[in-house]
């Protein structure tokens, strides 16, 4: 089996196969290794899929998180279990495929706001980035939104709003943004404003509404990015080994990172395979876990975590909650599609980000009637009928920005998963402003429903969980200040980076995966520089050496 | 065992069984079998009136099924061939017609509960499972239009959209017309 490779890539997910893929259309018999801990799934199975439609099951949710297995301390439940898919193709096995950009703001928040961090980039050093992300992932999006600025047009047209969406889209037309007490100039004033939800998809999406196990392969997934890469006859050198779960980084020196050490969870053996470039793409769950178990005689603590800011930082999104009920639906009204299409940016704005940003979307699922289910419970054609047609249900969601804070943690605990990866524990409290200001931003949100001529019936803000999770190995100017450089290096290494949510140093608030496929983009572009910059040095020295042993040659002679 | 549940069949019916699937690896459907299977189908669009033409235009996607789920672990035949025996004992008892309501309308089972019953068997894994079925295949599509509403065009499960761009894929928001319902009520 071999055992040395250019590159070696830990993580099976969008990360992987973006820079696996990036890599490999570079140079194509460049030689890759991705080490993923979880096993194939299946996808786009006919059987898995009809379970789904008549049993709602899924056939990844046994790769989720126990809640015994990923806990939480503090003021405040951190839910990690069942937020995460450990397997080939990684969490794009069950995401919503929702495509966002950050904006410019949130790569200086603490310049703006005096908490939380600033990227060691900005929003321009990254926007040629979004563009071959969104490229990619072939975002359904709508050119006319103006919310954050974009050179290119998106690459496939957006899903329409439904019918449903008119009401919310009607309610914000006639409110202004309402300024609370925190937010950034209170004398600013402009309407909400109705945006298109971009979604990926890497086919022609059928709209089945299954999103959660697509039976056509029309939701992007990383899974059939990494089965084109290793079908592609071009690419000789590129391997995946699932079931292969990593627990030791190796170095040599401290700046030379070596190897990395995984068991064969099928046969049991271990095995340490050389790269010459290792990039950590498994989550910003496993990443702090993995740098902290690498202990050595040159990083006592683990790699890069000689300040101790490994797996620190950790940021999440809040969802806040309001449902809205009426009394009948007469158009028969339900939504139609698996995801969001209606959103709105308004309060995703620098003005907003003292307080804290939400980012606004019409629930997924709402409204809605379960026509299968009431037959399943006995009731007739016109009782269903009473009930398609009477109470709707609508459900407006948020999700809030949270800034990284040192005290919050993630970190392993004893014990280890069913696929070998350590056991989590989240160290995760709230402060009482930021539930404050949680609970001020819910009222918007219920002066929305009402504008709709709704009766509130529930406004809550939800657990803050791991699906979003950034900020555990960040991106900075110095080892003081972060765990990795501005291209995810981490510091006082030459050759270990990561390529993780774990290096955002602010998670925005909205999904991190269109940055994450972006920054994995310009990871690419710059691993690529430097591997010219090298060949080019080497020829350099090559011709010197030439040229020395010419003129010895002469004076010999 | 939930007695109450048994209250509508006979020995057949009422016989009790474990709760996890009906074990059936290397069995398969015979094609008598599957007429019976089907005419359970076809009861389920008669009986709430949600098939807009007939129920063979769903008969492919439900024959797709019937193979996926018989001749891929867990084998479902046990179930259905247990359904056929549930349902040719209502028969017996309450005609054809009547076998189908008693067992849509009257079963008086929890359906959250584990099956521990023939009956029980035969409506969770088989009877619910085809309801599903039926409705994420099409069946929807009669919910909506009571009012004059826009017929839905899509339910979680149902292949609605097409490789055209011209069809439309749900029921869209269009400014000019939506809405006008609810504004009126």
């Amino acid at each position: 089996m071999k055992n040395q490779f250019d590159y070696i890539i830990v993580g099976g997910g969008v990360a992987a196969a973006t820079t696996a893929k990036g890599l490999l259309e570079h140079k194509h018999d460049t030689s890759i290794l991705i080490l993923e801990a979880g096993p194939e799934i299946i996808a786009k199975d006919r059987r898995f899929w009809w379970d789904y439609i008549t049993r709602g099951e899924r056939p990844y949710t046994f790769t989720y998180d126990q809640k015994f297995e990923a806990d939480s301390t503090g003021n405040i439940d951190y839910q990690t279990d069942g937020v995460r898919v450990k397997a080939y193709g990684g969490s794009t096995m069950h995401w919503g495929a929702w495509c966002l950009r950050f904006r410019p703001e949130d790569f200086n928040l603490f310049t703006n706001t005096g908490e939380g961090a600033d990227w060691p980039i900005n929003y321009e050093d990254l926007e040629t980035y979004y563009n071959d992300a969104e490229a990619f992932l072939s975002v359904c999006g709508d050119d006319n939104a103006n919310w954050v600025p974009r050179s290119k047009p998106y690459p496939v047209p957006p899903f329409e709003w439904t019918a449903a969406d008119g009401e919310m889209i009607k309610a914000w037309e006639q409110l202004d943004v309402v300024y609370q007490d925190g937010d950034i100039n209170p004398g600013k004033k402009s309407k909400i404003q109705s945006g298109k939800m971009p979604i990926a998809r890497y086919r022609k999406c059928m709209t089945t509404g299954t999103c959660k196990y697509c039976p056509i392969g029309g939701r992007f997934n990383a899974q059939y990015v990494l089965d084109d890469l290793k079908n592609d006859t071009r690419f000789i050198n590129f391997e995946v080994r699932v079931n292969s779960p990593v627990h030791q980084v190796n170095v040599s020196s401290k700046s030379k990172i070596e190897s990395v050490t995984y068991t064969d969870n099928l046969s049991g053996n271990e095995y340490t395979v050389k790269g010459s470039t290792i990039i950590l793409a498994s989550g910003a769950y496993n990443v702090p876990k993995l740098l902290r178990a690498s202990k050595n005689e040159f990083w006592k603590d683990g790699i890069g975590n000689d300040h101790d800011l490994v797996g620190r930082f950790v940021v999440s999104h809040s969802m806040l909650n309001v449902v809205g009920k009426a009394s009948s639906n007469p158009n028969g009204w339900f939504q139609e599609y698996d995801f969001p299409t209606l959103m709105s940016h308004s309060y995703n704005t620098k003005e907003h980000q003292k307080k804290g940003k939400i980012f606004m979307f019409k629930n997924r699922t709402t409204p809605n009637v379960d026509i299968a289910q009431l037959m399943i419970d006995g009731k007739t054609r016109e009782e269903i009928d009473e009930i398609v047609y009477g109470e709707m249900t609508i459900n407006i969601q948020a999700f809030l920005e949270e800034k990284g804070k040192h005290r919050n943690r993630l970190e392993a605990k004893p014990g280890k998963d069913r696929f070998g990866l350590p056991q989590t524990t989240v160290h995760f409290s709230r402060t009482e402003e930021e539930m404050k200001n949680a609970n001020d931003r819910l009222k918007l949100l219920e002066q929305i429903i009402e504008k709709m001529g709704l009766e509130v019936t529930s406004s809550r803000v939800d657990k803050p969980g791991g699906h979003h999770t950034t900020g555990t190995a960040r991106m900075g100017t110095s080892p003081e200040n972060s765990v990795t450089d501005k291209f995810m290096k981490v510091h006082n290494t030459d050759n270990l980076y990561v390529c993780s949510n774990a290096a955002f140093p602010t998670g925005s608030a909205v999904n991190p995966t269109l940055t994450l496929t972006a920054m994995a983009f310009r990871l690419v572009n710059h691993l690529i520089e430097k591997q010219t910059n090298q060949t080019n040095s080497n020829t350099n020295n090559a011709n010197k050496t030439n040229t020395i042993q010419e003129c010895l040659s002469r004076e010999s002679n | 065992m939930n007695k109450e549940l048994t209250s509508i069949g006979g020995p057949v019916c009422n016989e009790t069984l474990p709760a996890g699937l009906i074990f059936a690896e290397g069995q398969s459907l015979t094609h008598q079998n599957k007429e019976a299977l089907w005419e359970i189908f076809e009861a389920i669009g008669t009986n709430w009136s949600n098939t807009i033409y007939n129920s063979n235009n769903q008969r492919s996607s439900w024959y797709e099924m019937l193979k996926a789920k018989t001749e891929n672990a867990p084998n479902y035949a046990g179930e259905y061939v247990n359904a056929i025996y549930v349902i040719n004992e209502l028969k017996a008892m309450y005609g054809t017609g009547g076998a189908y309501k008693k067992l849509f309308f009257e079963s008086g089972l929890d359906n959250s509960a584990p099956p521990t019953t023939r009956l029980a068997h035969c409506k969770i894994y088989v009877v619910n499972e085809f309801i599903r079925m039926q409705i994420t295949a099409g069946g929807f599509k009669s919910w909506g239009t009571k009012y004059g509403g826009e017929q839905a065009r899509n339910y979680h499960g149902f292949l609605g959209g097409t490789r055209y761009n011209r069809t439309p894929r749900v029921r869209a928001y269009d400014p000019d017309t939506n809405n006008l319902k609810n504004n009126q009520e």
